[in-house]
């Protein structure tokens, strides 16, 4: 009959195609050593790429014998590695035995086995600091990823050929576990990189529009982080369809909003006087002028809606296609309310900025009408909760914009 | 050398530390004492006046140096080494003005650990 063990091992192999955390999965893999072998402890060092470098990162078993986790490491040019890694080490490289280590050091008589003898003398030596009865490399491809060491069994006995087997394949699933848990961290990383390169695009694009236009300095900011918050306030009351893509364009087409005024003569943008019907019109095609330019950017196809229609207003009064409640799509009639609360409480040329308390009035009045009402709600709703917005709008600040939290 | 075993005294507030350092001090022939928090250690110290002390740097209690400093007022002559998980310069030259021997940085290598139990407490 064969052991019990042996079907516990199987169990942990197979589980490294259902865990995809690699430290999950090695610490039942250890948990299953200690309890199955009955050995007093059992560690493993795993690669540290940065400090490059072997880590005992699990470890499991006897208090006082077991290496506690992060407590210690060994380097390249430790005996130990180097027995799995030097090729002029001509020694079987599966595993390392504490008595075969014994054993071979008693052989060394002649005076050419001086150099070797220094070397297992230096092995032994480091097996003793942790206590080591056993050692399995773990290899992906030619690099040493991980070394799993093992103390004394309960019972003192050695370990059997088919003990020493099924170590080897645990070892070999260590190392699997541990290469995808690595490739999909890069790829995280690399993620993470290009979004945010993505954003510092975006903002740096639409902080161009600043440069011509006096007003936009600081509203782009502030419009976008209005945007976000009614985003969240509205998420907690109803159902947002692929939320976290949505958040992603309303932060896009927020940035975005006036980036269409790039077309729009400065005479006309600087205007201290009431503009006639002739400019007013050219004024009303930023949202298209907007639109077309990012056209160009397949992946911002979604987000080119909430600049196009970042001027169309409930009742179907807005321009440039006058269209009507739920016609409108989200993210437009978020950043709708947003702008033209912003421009509400920002000083002009010609008159000087409401306060926050009158603008929310003023929003409230036109309800339905202006603004859809279930944003309007969510808006007055963070007022209400937060406190006056432009406080709010300093506190989040900019790194709301590139942050993946966010805590509305 | 002295026929008396020497004695050790290890802080740290995390027991799995105190209980491998022991452990390992042990197996070199050396008697340790644990302690897992500031105070725990100020008196074992006084209780037991051990040769020298591996200190944690950070504890929830009292931090590292302040033990220091208040160990040293009682016996200059202490040898301690500092424990830490963070490669602080800082720290470093703090721990050396009030009068650590030396100071490790967690990972640390056994075998450089063991070298300099040999040459500092043995």
């Amino acid at each position: 009959m064969k052991p019990e063990y042996h079907k516990k091992l199987q169990i942990a192999a197979r589980q490294t195609i259902l865990i995809h955390r690699a430290d999950t999965l090695i610490r039942i893999i250890l948990r299953t050593i200690v309890t199955s072998l009955k050995v007093k402890h059992a560690g493993i060092f795993i690669y540290d790429k940065v400090k490059d470098e072997y880590v005992v990162k699990v470890s499991r078993g006897h208090a006082g014998l077991r290496v506690p986790a992060g407590f210690a490491k060994i380097r390249k040019g430790s005996p130990l590695v180097r027995y799995f890694t030097d090729k002029s080490i001509n020694l079987p490289k599966e595993h390392i035995l504490w008595s075969k280590i014994l054993s071979r050091i008693k052989y060394c008589k002649t005076k050419k086995d001086v150099k070797i003898r220094r070397f297992l003398e230096a092995l032994k030596f480091e097996f003793s600091l942790y206590g080591a009865k056993a050692c399995i490399p773990g290899f992906f491809r030619k690099d040493l990823v991980g070394i799993l060491f093992l103390g004394e069994k309960r019972n003192k006995k050695s370990f059997g050929e088919e003990e020493l087997r099924f170590l080897s394949v645990l070892a070999s699933d260590v190392v699997m576990a541990l290469k995808n848990a690595w490739l999909i961290e890069d790829l995280n990383r690399q993620i993470d990189i290009n979004k945010r390169l993505l954003f510092q695009t975006v903002a740096a694009l639409a902080s161009s529009i600043e440069a011509k236009d006096k007003y936009t300095i600081g509203h782009t900011e502030r419009v976008a982080n209005y945007c976000l918050a009614i985003a969240y306030a509205l998420k907690k009351r109803e159902k947002i369809e692929g939320w976290e893509k949505f958040l992603e364009n309303l932060k896009i087409a927020a940035l975005f909003h006036d980036i269409g005024k790039i077309g729009i003569p400065e005479s006309i943008l600087n205007k201290e006087v009431a503009l006639n019907e002739e400019e007013k019109k050219i004024i009303q095609s930023h949202p298209l002028i907007g639109a077309n330019i990012l056209n160009h950017i397949e992946e911002f196809r979604e987000a080119l809606e909430g600049v196009k229609y970042h001027h169309e207003k409930h009742d179907g009064s807005g321009y440039p296609y006058h269209l009507k409640g739920r016609k409108i799509p989200l993210i437009a009639s978020i950043i709708a309310l947003a702008d033209t609360f912003d421009a509400m409480i920002t000083d002009r040329p010609y008159r000087r900025g409401m306060s926050q308390d009158k603008a929310i009035e003023e929003i409230r009045k036109v309800k339905g009408i202006q603004f859809a009402p279930h944003v309007v709600d969510a808006f007055l709703k963070i007022y209400h909760s937060k406190g006056k917005l432009l406080e709010l709008n300093k506190q989040i600040s900019r790194h709301l914009l590139f942050s993946k939290e966010n805590t509305f | 050398m002295g026929t008396e075993k020497k004695k050790v005294l290890i802080v740290d507030d995390e027991i799995e530390i105190v209980d491998f350092l022991s452990r390992f001090l042990q197996r070199l022939g050396v008697t340790a004492i644990k302690a897992s928090s500031g105070e725990e250690a100020l008196r074992k110290y006084n209780e037991a006046h051990p040769d020298s002390i591996f200190l944690d740097i950070q504890m929830p209690d009292k931090d590292g140096l302040t033990i220091l400093k208040e160990i040293k007022k009682i016996d200059t002559a202490v040898k301690v080494i500092m424990i830490t998980g963070k490669d602080d310069k800082e720290l470093q030259a703090k721990a050396k003005k009030y009068g650590a021997l030396d100071y490790i940085t967690k990972p640390l290598d056994l075998s450089e650990l063991s070298a300099k139990i040999n040459d500092y407490i043995l």
